[in-house]
């Protein structure tokens, strides 16, 4: 058996993401297996992140893969999130939002206006 | 009858023999078969690999893509050689660069030639992306594209030590910073800023500053412009030769040939550092970056890499 090829991309280091957001398409026709990992590196209190995976013939135009299911990268359930993607075609990116659970009236140290952000290292784990 | 041996046996083989090697060859990289240690460019960070402490104009070169050049209007143009190429991309923003290293180390003094097959390319428009909008763009006429204004600089440039540190630097500026198109090789008069002059106070850059030389103003040009073949529009991908000499015995630039031009660099100035680097000795680094003027992607393919020395 050939050994296989593997990549792993850093889709986003460092970066501090709030509201809607996409990342940048990045090509792995070449790929049969995919795999997104999410390392929270710090978050605002109670923000989460719900991201899709999305895909596209081009690396213009996109949709959302397997119907748009959509992940919960909470960081209050630890710092690392992963999970696959499968039959994706040639390109891939995430799309997603942050967001912020309900303010908690009785916490002193819960802005209500304070915006919801995370920041994180966004890997794509490929291989042939 | 009989047939003379070929004069280097080597170039026998076809994937070898559209490339010029001197006598040792380093590096073939062929994409199709992975990005052979081709990898993104990062500053420094501390010791507990806080990410912070990477000078922000050094910290989102982007990873490099093994791509298959497709497009929305012919799907896979496929590369040079089989179907992969190595794609470095910009972020849809001006001022931003892509960039991919390559590290080796020295094992003789002499001349090193780098040699690639290269494309490049500003992204196709999309509503989503809207390119067709973006400053740049010219006015079609169904043979100039307008995207063709809307691709910046790429560059090729070296990072050696030998006790002194310094870069052999060319790049081919498409378009200037206000999207006039110039065809020509630059060179900067100044060595790059480093993460240590930045931790030193020395130099603080901003996310998009050009990391090479930041000031416009340390560019020169060197030898005639030269037209390439960007070939209309941004979906149709068209391979030149690119063969770049330099020797690490002088610390010089020797010359560069693009497809049928071959520019003298023998008077192109290596600017030094003055001050010494530790941990770099025979440091010997290729990289290659892409940067764009707009707020579009700018694209760097290279089909395969060839890197040769005498010694």
């Amino acid at each position: 058996m050939t050994m296989r090829q593997s990549f792993t991309a850093v889709i986003e280091r460092n970066a501090t993401l709030a509201g809607e957001f996409t990342t940048e398409p990045y090509e792995a026709a070449w790929a049969r297996e995919a795999r997104w990992f999410v390392r929270v590196l710090d978050a605002t209190r109670r923000a989460r992140m719900l991201v899709r995976t999305q895909i596209s013939p081009d690396g213009l135009h996109w949709c959302d893969l397997d119907g748009g299911t959509e992940q919960s990268v909470d960081p209050g359930e630890g710092p690392l999130h992963s999970w696959p993607a499968a039959e994706f075609g040639g390109w891939l990116r995430l799309r997603g939002t942050v967001v912020d659970d309900p303010d908690d009236p009785d916490d002193p140290d819960d802005p209500a206006d304070a915006p919801a952000s995370v920041k994180v290292l966004i890997y794509l784990a490929l291989k042939s | 009858m009989t047939t003379a041996p070929h004069p280097d046996p080597r170039l026998l083989d076809p994937k070898l023999a559209k490339f010029s090697p001197l006598r040792r060859i380093l590096v073939h990289d062929d994409f199709t078969t992975g990005t052979h240690g081709w990898t993104e460019l990062i500053g420094n960070h501390d010791q507990h690999g806080d990410l912070d402490t990477v000078d922000a104009h050094m910290s989102d070169f982007r990873p490099p893509q093994l791509s298959s050049c497709t497009f929305f209007d012919v799907g896979t143009h496929g590369a040079m050689s089989g179907t992969y190429a190595l794609k470095v991309a910009t972020r849809p923003v001006a001022g931003h660069t892509g960039v991919a290293i390559r590290r080796l180390t020295m094992s003789g003094r002499g001349r090193v030639q780098f040699e690639t097959y290269l494309a490049y390319k500003a992204e196709a428009a999309s509503a989503e992306n809207g390119a067709a909008t973006a400053a740049g763009g010219g006015r079609w006429d169904a043979n100039n594209h307008p995207s063709e204004q809307q691709f910046g600089a790429f560059t090729v440039a070296t990072d050696i030590c030998d006790g002194v540190r310094y870069h052999n630097v060319v790049r081919y500026q498409n378009t200037d910073l206000d999207h006039r198109v110039r065809h020509r090789w630059m060179y900067p008069t100044v060595p790059e800023p480093t993460p240590r002059e930045h931790f030193e106070g020395k130099v603080r850059l901003a996310r998009t500053a050009d990391f090479t030389a930041p000031d416009p103003a340390d560019w020169r040009q060197f030898s005639a412009p030269q037209d390439l073949c960007f070939n209309e529009v941004p979906t149709k991908v068209n391979w030149h030769y690119l063969r770049w000499v330099i020797d690490t015995a002088t610390r010089s630039n020797v010359e560069l040939q693009v497809n049928d031009v071959v520019h003298d660099m023998s008077d192109v100035p290596v600017p030094p550092y003055d001050e010494e680097y530790g941990s770099l000795q025979n440091l010997l680094n290729f990289y290659v970056s892409v940067r764009t003027h707009t707020d579009v992607r700018n694209f760097l393919y290279l089909d395969s890499v060839l890197i040769s020395a005498d010694w």
